[in-house]
């Protein structure tokens, strides 16, 4: 009978204790939505940086598990994605073989014009007191 | 994983009481709203992808965290520590017999006679004040439990202390504001 009472007591304590609790946690929630209108601005303004980061580190977080699994072959990106992250490679091999060509091209013009001129201009007088001329000279053509 | 909409009503929901949860710990506005800000950048920059479910409990762990934080680098940690040692109370609160307070009461938080006088936000006003006076951990055990309306195994989490503890500590601050809101003239 005596457990009972204390039972009884300390529920009855407990629930007092409870609802009292709940009425200054009610004004305490009252007084908070009393906040000045700078106060509520500035939280506002926090709230939409988070936001702002948790929307940046999701992007994140998609954009590197996307490019792992592209790394590791894996996953099953559509056909077009991946002939376009190919397309710049196929464009940087084909840009150093047109470059290549360009200049050996150049080379072999500007030998040609050195022939040329050569070929072309006036023989100097003292090229036939030179006996290696006058042998090639005297030899018949090779061909 | 908490869509953003979610997230923003959530961090709407709890940013005023997380805000004047700081207030009463720090007792610098201005500081306080640096903890709250820091803690919803924490909250959506480290778990952004935990469900919703998971984000009452995370954000009052990281806002106990953030507080903790502030005052180490404003160097009081010895302020703290008193502050953490008074956790047991001053052990007279079995002096005062909230029931026999509590009986008398009926409804809402209501002025005496003798303060019927008091504005309501004066009320609010004194109670904050006494909240704020309650030792740290009485306080934090307080607030989460029925403020927050974290039950007793959440907030046990939330603190990392026992159920027990935390049973403790909310009816020692309850009978704490009891106390001093009957002196005050203000009663529920």
């Amino acid at each position: 009978m005596k457990l009972d009472d204390r039972t009884y007591r300390d529920a009855a304590r407990a629930a007092s204790e409870a609802r009292f609790a709940r009425a200054v946690a009610a004004c305490l929630s009252e007084s908070a939505d009393r906040l000045s209108p700078d106060v509520a601005e500035r939280l506002r303004f926090g709230r939409e940086k988070a936001l702002e980061l948790a929307r940046s580190s999701r992007g994140e977080a998609v954009g590197v598990t996307a490019s792992g699994a592209a790394i590791a072959g894996f996953g099953r990106s559509p056909w077009w994605l991946r002939f376009a992250s190919v397309l710049p490679l196929v464009a940087l091999v084909g840009g150093l073989v047109m470059i290549q060509n360009w200049q050996t091209r150049t080379q072999i013009s500007v030998a040609a014009e050195i022939d040329e001129a050569l070929l072309g201009d006036d023989l100097p007088i003292n090229a036939y007191r030179d006996p290696g001329f006058a042998e090639f000279l005297k030899a018949p053509p090779s061909e | 994983m908490a869509t953003e909409k979610e997230l923003s009503d959530f961090l709407k929901s709890v940013e005023k009481r997380a805000w004047k949860r700081a207030v009463y710990a720090v007792r610098d506005e201005d500081a306080a709203l640096d903890i709250v800000q820091d803690t919803m950048i924490r909250l959506a920059e480290k778990y952004p992808d935990r469900p919703a479910a998971e984000l009452p409990l995370l954000f009052q762990r990281i806002l106990s965290n953030a507080t903790m934080d502030w005052f180490r680098r404003q160097k009081v940690k010895n302020q703290v520590v008193r502050n953490f040692s008074e956790y047991e109370g001053s052990g007279d609160d079995s002096e005062f017999d909230i029931l026999e307070t509590l009986e008398a009461l009926g409804g809402p938080l209501q002025s005496e006679s003798a303060a019927e006088s008091v504005s309501r936000a004066q009320i609010l006003q004194t109670i904050e004040a006494e909240v704020a006076l309650l030792p740290a951990r009485q306080r934090e055990a307080f607030l989460l439990r029925y403020w927050e309306e974290l039950d007793v195994a959440e907030t046990a989490a939330s603190m990392g202390c026992s159920e027990g503890s935390v049973k403790t500590h909310c009816s020692r601050a309850v009978h704490a504001l009891a106390k001093a809101l009957k002196a005050k003239g203000i009663t529920s």
